[in-house]
């Protein structure tokens, strides 16, 4: 992978009367990665994605695409094309004739685009399907009609705006490989707006967290996992119990702590956090922790507690344990190997924590 | 339920009290005798036979034709984009426009025509097919605005989008992609507004000069009873084209909303 920028955001902000869609958003992304902007729904992503598209012009700042400034440049003369959340499939038109849509407009003999179609087509697995109509499609199909109707104009950068949301589950994880494997062969940027923590895992190189128009935090799914910038992004991305703690010495980048119910430990600091105090946040996801009946031995943390709630989900069982001096029970999460519910509610158990597995989210801004 | 109700008694009543009159036009049209009243006297196709050789009521039929043409195409094109306006945009003044749009289905028609022939005479445009033509497209413009409007009520807008996206310019895209799919509503709104001016009265009394529409015709006939089986026949065939016209309009309006889906 070459380390150009193919599209680089400086300072846009984007503002509709006095509601501020999108605020001071600065972005490098880099050639051939599949980069995907998620948060929840209204929080500024798909104005972001609209602004590298062409259809709004942001209020302030600059949009370069492969180093060249995009202002007043209109969607249509961009070297970028988009998958719709609707598909947008154009249903006057035949499947061949939306995918050759596009090309007609470039002025390319009638056999290339023939044989472009063809070959577009086929890499999304809809060889020989040019005559069908737009109406006979399924889901599935009207989205890889849509993939196909935009790669076959050989983009940049492809910008999906919540490419799956329409599909059903099954369809759902199946085309999440399809187009991470069709972004890998091709090499092209893809820019993919969604709201499913789980989709932006699975299939981006890195993910840009939103929140309320600001870009958080821009990491690897596994940074982002391991190490979230915020409370906010920790909540997010998969589960987390949120414990308070006090610092109680600070050598270098290890912190030591106390809190509630675990006691003393020593953590690493957070590099992706960005104010410390004497009171943090420190958070643990559920499946890092061990629960046992008896008091595990070779934990960094213990507490006891009892079972409340027990939630049995097929390939790992739930538990949520009130701690005495904790508002809020501890989820942990255990793999389901032998098919056994080992506790039950109000079961006494003990929960065991390795130091490494508490992750410091920084100053706690409810008690400080 | 096995009885009628009261509902439907009064249900049949009242599409009887509002059709059976109109039946009577037709059915007098092929009576055999002058005076229309029953007894029928006998079979006859003659006064629809005469209808071909009066070359005023041809001429007149020719006006209507050509003035319910330019009126259809006149409204509907109008009504496109003020329909896609309303339906896609919002800004200020966006409902009194469209109440204004509307407002020729409830003012009377004479009021329409006396002042429509007052400001077309002080602007210098004498009564004339002209003048008809812009008094109608006037009239027809509400009912042209909201079959467009239902038009592109199921028309997503990111199919505009996608197009622009995939390098078609705004031309290019209206071309394309906008009118192809509104097309069956084009074709609804152009049937629809063609029979609105086609049967008005009014205006056309007021605004037609020496040129009448067949409506106007049809009211300067009526005055001689001998003429009267002729006006009945003509008034029947313009009953079964209007009703047929509207028949096929309203086909393509139920087409172009199921098509975006």
């Amino acid at each position: 992978m070459t380390e150009t920028n193919i599209i680089q955001l400086q300072g846009i902000e984007k503002r509709f009367g006095k509601f501020v869609a999108v605020s001071d958003l600065s972005l490098d992304l880099r050639e051939g990665e599949f980069f995907s902007l998620l948060g929840p729904s209204g929080c500024g992503k798909t104005t972001a994605l609209r602004m590298i598209a062409g259809f709004q012009e942001p209020t302030e700042g600059k949009v370069l695409i492969d180093g060249q400034d995009m202002e007043g440049m209109p969607a249509n003369k961009r070297p970028t094309n988009m998958v719709f959340q609707s598909y947008a499939i154009f249903p006057h038109l035949n499947v061949g004739n939306n995918v050759a849509y596009g090309l007609r407009n470039r002025g390319i003999s009638k056999s290339e685009i023939d044989t472009r179609v063809k070959e577009a087509l086929e890499m999304v697995e809809l060889g020989g399907l040019e005559a069908r109509g737009a109406n006979e499609l399924s889901g599935g199909q009207r989205q890889r009609v849509a993939l196909a109707r935009a790669l076959v104009m050989r983009p940049k950068v492809l910008l999906l705006d919540e490419p799956l949301s329409a599909l059903d589950k099954k369809l759902r994880e199946q085309m999440q490989f399809e187009m991470r494997h069709l972004q890998q062969s091709l090499g092209i940027t893809f820019v993919m707006v969604t709201h499913d923590q789980y989709e932006a895992m699975t299939m981006s190189d890195r993910i840009g967290v939103m929140f309320d128009g600001r870009l958080v935090q821009v990491d690897t799914p596994q940074t982002l996992y391991a190490k979230p910038g915020s409370r906010e992004v920790a909540s997010f991305i998969g589960e987390m119990n949120f414990l308070p703690a006090e610092v109680t010495a600070e050598t270098g980048d290890t912190f030591s702590i106390s809190t509630p119910g675990f006691g003393a430990m020593k953590i690493e600091a957070n590099p992706n956090v960005a104010r410390h105090g004497r009171h943090i946040s420190v958070g643990i996801r559920p499946e890092q922790l061990e629960i046992a009946r008896h008091k595990p031995d070779g934990y960094d943390g213990t507490v006891q507690g009892v079972v409340r709630d027990v939630a049995f989900y097929g390939e790992n069982v739930h538990y949520h344990v009130g701690v005495e001096g904790l508002d809020k029970p501890i989820a942990a999460s255990v793999p389901n190997y032998f098919h056994t519910v080992d506790h039950a509610p109000g079961d006494k158990v003990w929960l065991g924590v390795q130091a490494a597995s508490v992750i410091d989210l920084g100053e706690d801004k409810q008690t400080s | 339920m096995t009885r009628p109700s009261g509902l439907v008694m009064y249900a049949i009543f009242y599409l009887a009290f509002l059709y059976l009159p109109v039946l009577l036009l037709p059915l007098f049209s092929f009576n055999d005798g002058t005076i229309v009243a029953f007894p029928i006297k006998g079979w006859t196709l003659e006064w629809y036979r005469q209808l071909g050789g009066q070359d005023t009521l041809l001429q007149a039929l020719v006006n209507s034709l050509f003035v319910g043409f330019v009126s259809a195409v006149m409204a509907t094109s109008m009504g496109l984009f003020a329909a896609r306006a309303y339906v896609r945009y919002r800004f200020r003044g966006q409902e009194a426009s469209e109440a204004l749009v509307m407002l020729p289905l409830v003012i009377p028609g004479i009021i329409v025509a006396s002042s429509m022939l007052v400001l077309f005479i002080s602007m210098g445009l004498k009564p004339s097919l002209t003048a008809v033509m812009l008094g109608h497209t006037f009239l027809a413009l509400p009912f042209s605005v909201s079959i467009m409007k239902s038009a592109f009520d199921d028309f997503d807008v990111s199919l505009e989008e996608a197009a622009y996206d995939l390098g078609s310019g705004v031309v290019e895209t209206f071309r394309r992609v906008t009118l192809p799919i509104v097309a069956p509503g084009i074709v609804s709104s152009l049937l629809v507004t063609f029979t609105v001016s086609f049967d008005e009265f009014v205006l056309a009394f007021f605004l037609s000069g020496n040129q009448p529409t067949l409506p106007v015709y049809i009211w300067s006939q009526i005055r001689f009873p001998a003429k009267l089986p002729n006006t009945l026949a003509l008034g029947s065939l313009l009953l079964l084209a209007s009703v047929l016209l509207l028949v096929v309009a309203e086909y393509f309006r139920r087409r172009s909303t199921k098509s975006t889906l």
